[in-house]
């Protein structure tokens, strides 16, 4: 054999031994051999859209070759693929602008979470039990077509119910096409902290039902009511940017931020100034600072969001410092005193969100705040706020307690997107009982949560680096950001993507329906038809201050009760993850735990330190926690992070702590019927040495602070 | 000239959000403990911002610091160790070599900052969380100290891309997960011998101080105080 023989029959055993190994993937040779474009070892970075919240932030993916175990035609084995490695900020997004919060750079691990659904699941035990066996997508599609076939058949498309989160994307635009197309009503949305009211107030003031984006990087004086607009509330990763560029961005000139809440949130912290107000009064110190405005020399010109309010034109008669310090606590000294920074100091902004609009009276405060800022002169102006363009799209029907709102109330058929209502509604909703009563569920969510749990379907969707994203900012930017962006990888299971399963469906109906798209792709790259924004509503009559009504009775429930949305949770979406369980809260260095924030004093006078066990009751209900004392909290009010105590979410989140949204009185602000989540009283009881389940990072919450006194 | 690694934290811009730790885990493969190991205090975080509260309810204020591993020109950590395993390097780093270590723990005594974490165990990332780990960084097991290392791996990247494409590191090339994670621009990495580098100008600040100044540790992380409004 000489030397070119030898090669020859080299080549025919070697290709020969690789075919005979492609039968099972584990003997591939073509294993090493990554099946990506990707060369080993060398990073790729691709765009997508975190999926964390509504802010629609854009971000970087690092993609690099691994080994990953999975299953391809239906054989388990090892491949080589390219996978997301890391997610940073797009430094070309006008709204991350290369920046990413916490929740975004945890997000990877929705996609390589242990605990998440892989395959196409039937129900095989009672509902609520978890058991589930694997089926085929065919016979999953198959399961949820003659589902609705039925319907179909008994004339009976309005039970259809698609209940989601109010989405940005363009996903929430094909499920409603589909519900159209099929005959049922549009899709009913839902979120603990949406800012229904706020939009509702813009929309009569500035004739925009939509967030603002808030121009701080040009701003010299802002007062923020209530929003922790650097933490949980709008566009939190735009509006941080925006603040560094307020404080240190100028040469010479350093923009100044006043806080107005009753309990310091992270944003509060960063405030020149914080001033404390009693619950449900935000409005009352907004028109007692307008008071102040108009009592100088200024014109009174605040066009229709001035004329919303009654008494502007005659300058506030009802709200002069004195009697502003009367209902809200603020001193009129301090009103008058920030009353000429904000003229002063222009441009000024005013903005408000989170726990006042969640008050019964929260339209009044919103639309009060709306006033000042009118009288500001700053609305469209630099250094105030605006609206991004094609940021005001359709985001469905809001789920609610309310009579006016929808409910489950009759639905057969019941679709679940990315939602989970039993969570993150009061129990006294009787959410979970309205679901419980819906003959069909079926899911497209990747874990079983509170909610998916209920499902006799599960229809696992692609995690979001594994598909077409798209979002349109509501806000965060001063020009429009429509965004999408291809996957980042290659499915590592079964699944399949929630656009696709649902064009799917619609073409395998006995009367199949006509969807204007195809493809996942052609659903994100769709574009939204230019609606002309709504009429803007009138209010029905001048908005005037109206005492908040609290659930419960002052004598018998003591303190507010505050539900905060947590920085890393938010509404309790992301308690699945286990970076974000093991971050420290940036302002109590608490991980893994819920807890209830108590005054010192208040804490003092109820015997209780920190750690130990206390009963928190509302009319609705106990939940029973650790104590936190917390210095930045008025004396009369608890608060909670919203986010644990889920029955149900994976292994990092099922039965870890408790969930104070469960126990919230059914108020509502009756404009709009959202949740007023802020108008619940309660009364605390002592139940208990601490049992350890408060775990902090740091010791304690001051240096010192049991220092030279004894309990 | 050699570099020397330094950085500035803006504490008028930093909000305390925490995306700096979150992004410190996702570079670096720091495991997450769990609960009960969190409890008994070995959550591991090489980054964290701690809280100073001030004054009682209603005049309190809350301030945040982002503490990371200062990076010390005079480090207490190092000459305690018997093995060599925390040296410093020529660029000034403040290096734990994972191998060398033999876990007793002598260094995470000697910081003042309490920056190193100990690895009371291996670490564990239930399939397929570890798909999430970055190549670029080994991961450490039972016994050894670990800590924050600038994000060596990004220095080195950057050296050999600049290296390669024959020219000089310039400002800004070498971000920390850290630094680039940060929305509100509060923290600024760089050459300290670069006199016109940002970090270096923001050092010179007359808000700039380091943490524990008067310990004589000589940290490469200046801190620019908070202002207050008039």
């Amino acid at each position: 054999m000489d030397r070119r023989d030898f090669i020859k029959l080299t080549a025919i055993t070697g290709t020969s031994a690789t075919l005979a190994s492609c039968g099972n993937p584990e003997h591939q040779l073509i294993r090493f051999v990554p099946d990506d474009d990707i060369v080993p070892g060398v990073a790729e970075w691709k765009p997508s859209v975190c999926p964390m919240c509504a802010a629609g932030c854009g971000v970087t993916v690092r993609v690099m070759d691994a080994d990953v175990e999975t299953v391809r035609s239906g054989q388990a084995g090892v491949v080589k693929m390219a996978v997301a490695k890391k997610l940073e900020g797009n430094p070309k997004d006008p709204i991350s602008q290369g920046g990413l919060c916490a929740r975004g750079q945890a997000s990877i691990q929705l996609t390589y979470h242990p605990d998440r659904l892989v395959h196409p699941m039937k129900r095989t035990g009672a509902r609520g039990s978890g058991e589930y066996k694997e089926i085929t997508w065919d016979e999953a599609i198959a399961e949820l077509t003659g589902q609705l076939d039925t319907l179909a058949a008994a004339r009976d498309q309005k039970s259809v119910t698609f209940l989601t989160r109010p989405h940005r994307g363009r996903r929430t635009a094909l499920a409603a096409e589909l519900l159209k197309s099929f005959g049922a009503a549009a899709p009913i949305t839902y979120e603990l902290f949406a800012d229904e009211v706020l939009r509702r107030a813009n929309a009569i003031s500035f004739g925009h039902e939509q967030l603002p984006t808030i121009d701080l990087a040009r701003s010299r004086f802002a007062i923020s009511f209530g929003a922790d607009f650097l933490g949980t509330w709008n566009s939190p990763v735009a509006q941080s940017a925006a603040y560094g560029a307020m404080r240190q961005g100028r040469p010479g000139v350093r923009g100044a931020f006043v806080q107005v809440e009753s309990r310091m949130s992270l944003t509060g912290a960063s405030a020149d100034e914080w001033v404390p107000v009693k619950p449900g009064t935000e409005g009352v110190l907004a028109l007692g600072l307008a008071h102040a405005i108009l009592a100088g020399k200024r014109p009174a010109d605040a066009g229709r969001a001035g004329a919303a309010i009654e008494g502007w034109t005659s300058g506030l008669p009802d709200y002069t410092p004195a009697k502003v310090e009367q209902i809200t606590g603020v001193a009129a000294k301090k009103i008058e005193r920030i009353a000429h920074s904000l003229v002063e100091l222009q441009p000024t902004v005013a903005f408000i969100g989170g726990a006042p609009l969640a008050q019964t009276n929260g339209l009044f405060s919103a639309l009060a705040v709306n006033a000042l800022n009118a009288l500001l002169g700053n609305v469209g102006q630099p250094g105030g706020i605006s609206f991004t363009p094609g940021g005001g799209a359709d985001l469905g029907r809001p789920l609610g307690g309310a009579s006016s709102a929808p409910t489950l109330g009759s639905a057969k058929v019941l679709l679940l997107d990315d939602v989970n209502p039993i969570f993150a509604s009061p129990k006294a909703w009787k959410v979970r009982e309205a679901i419980a009563a819906i003959p069909f569920i079926a899911s497209f969510s990747s874990f079983l949560d509170d909610t998916s749990i209920m499902a006799d379907l599960i229809l696992p969707d692609h995690s979001f680096l594994e598909s077409w994203v798209d979002s349109a900012p509501e806000s965060g930017s001063m020009d429009a950001v429509p965004t999408n962006a291809g996957p980042v990888m290659k499915p590592l299971y079964s699944t399949r993507a929630t656009a696709e399963v649902l064009i799917e469906v619609a073409g395998k109906l006995k009367s199949p329906l006509a969807l204007p798209w195809k493809t996942a792709e052609e659903v994100a790259k769709s574009t939204a038809k230019a609606s002309p924004q709504p009429p803007a509503p009138s209010p029905k009559s001048p908005a005037r201050f109206a005492e908040p009504v609290f659930d419960g009775d002052a004598t018998a429930y003591p303190f507010h009760f505050l539900p905060y949305a947590s920085l890393q949770f938010g509404d309790g979406s992301s308690a699945h993850l286990p970076w974000l369980q093991e971050m420290p809260d940036p302002l109590t260095s608490a991980m893994w735990s819920s807890w209830v924030e108590i005054n010192p004093q208040t804490a003092e006078r109820l015997r209780l330190a920190q750690g130990d066990l206390v009963d928190v009751t509302s009319s609705q209900g106990t939940v029973r926690a650790p104590v936190m004392i917390f210095p930045g909290i008025a004396p009369d009010i608890v608060a909670m992070p919203v986010g644990q105590g889920h029955e149900a979410f994976t292994r990092y989140a099922t039965g870890r702590g408790v969930n104070p949204v469960s126990i919230l009185a059914p108020a509502t602000e009756p404009e709009t019927g959202a949740l007023a989540w802020a108008a619940t009283r309660v009364k605390i009881a002592r139940a208990g040495d601490p049992d350890g389940k408060l775990i902090m990072f740091a010791g304690e919450m001051r240096e010192h602070p049991h220092e030279g006194k004894t309990r | 000239m050699a570099h020397k690694w330094g950085m500035a934290v803006d504490l008028d811009t930093c909000t305390g959000c925490g995306a700096c730790v979150t992004a410190c885990h996702a570079e670096n493969n720091i495991p997450t403990v769990g609960d009960e190991q969190a409890a008994r205090g070995r959550a591991m975080h090489w980054l964290r911002v701690e809280r100073y509260w001030e004054g009682d309810f209603p005049d309190v204020r809350l301030k945040f610091r982002p503490v990371m591993c200062q990076q010390c020109d005079a480090a207490p950590c190092e000459p305690v160790c018997p093995t060599y395993a925390s040296h410093h390097t020529a660029e000034g780093l403040n290096a734990q070599v994972y191998n060398r270590c033999i876990g007793t723990r002598y260094c995470a005594n000697a910081c003042p900052y309490n920056v190193r974490f100990f690895d009371f165990f291996n670490p564990q990332w239930p399939k397929p969380l570890h798909l999430q780990l970055n190549p670029d960084v080994s991961i450490r097991e039972v016994g050894v100290m670990e800590k924050c290392t600038f994000c060596v791996q990004r220095i080195s990247a950057a050296s050999i891309d600049a290296k390669a494409e024959k020219r000089e590191l310039k400002d800004g090339d070498i971000k920390p997960a850290c630094v680039q994670s940060c929305s509100a621009r509060a923290m600024v990495f760089g050459d300290l011998n670069d006199p016109e580098s940002e970090v270096s100008r923001l050092s010179r600040s007359p808000r700039g101080g380091k943490l524990l100044e008067d310990v004589g540790t000589l940290p490469k992380v200046t801190y620019l105080a908070r202002q207050t409004q008039v």
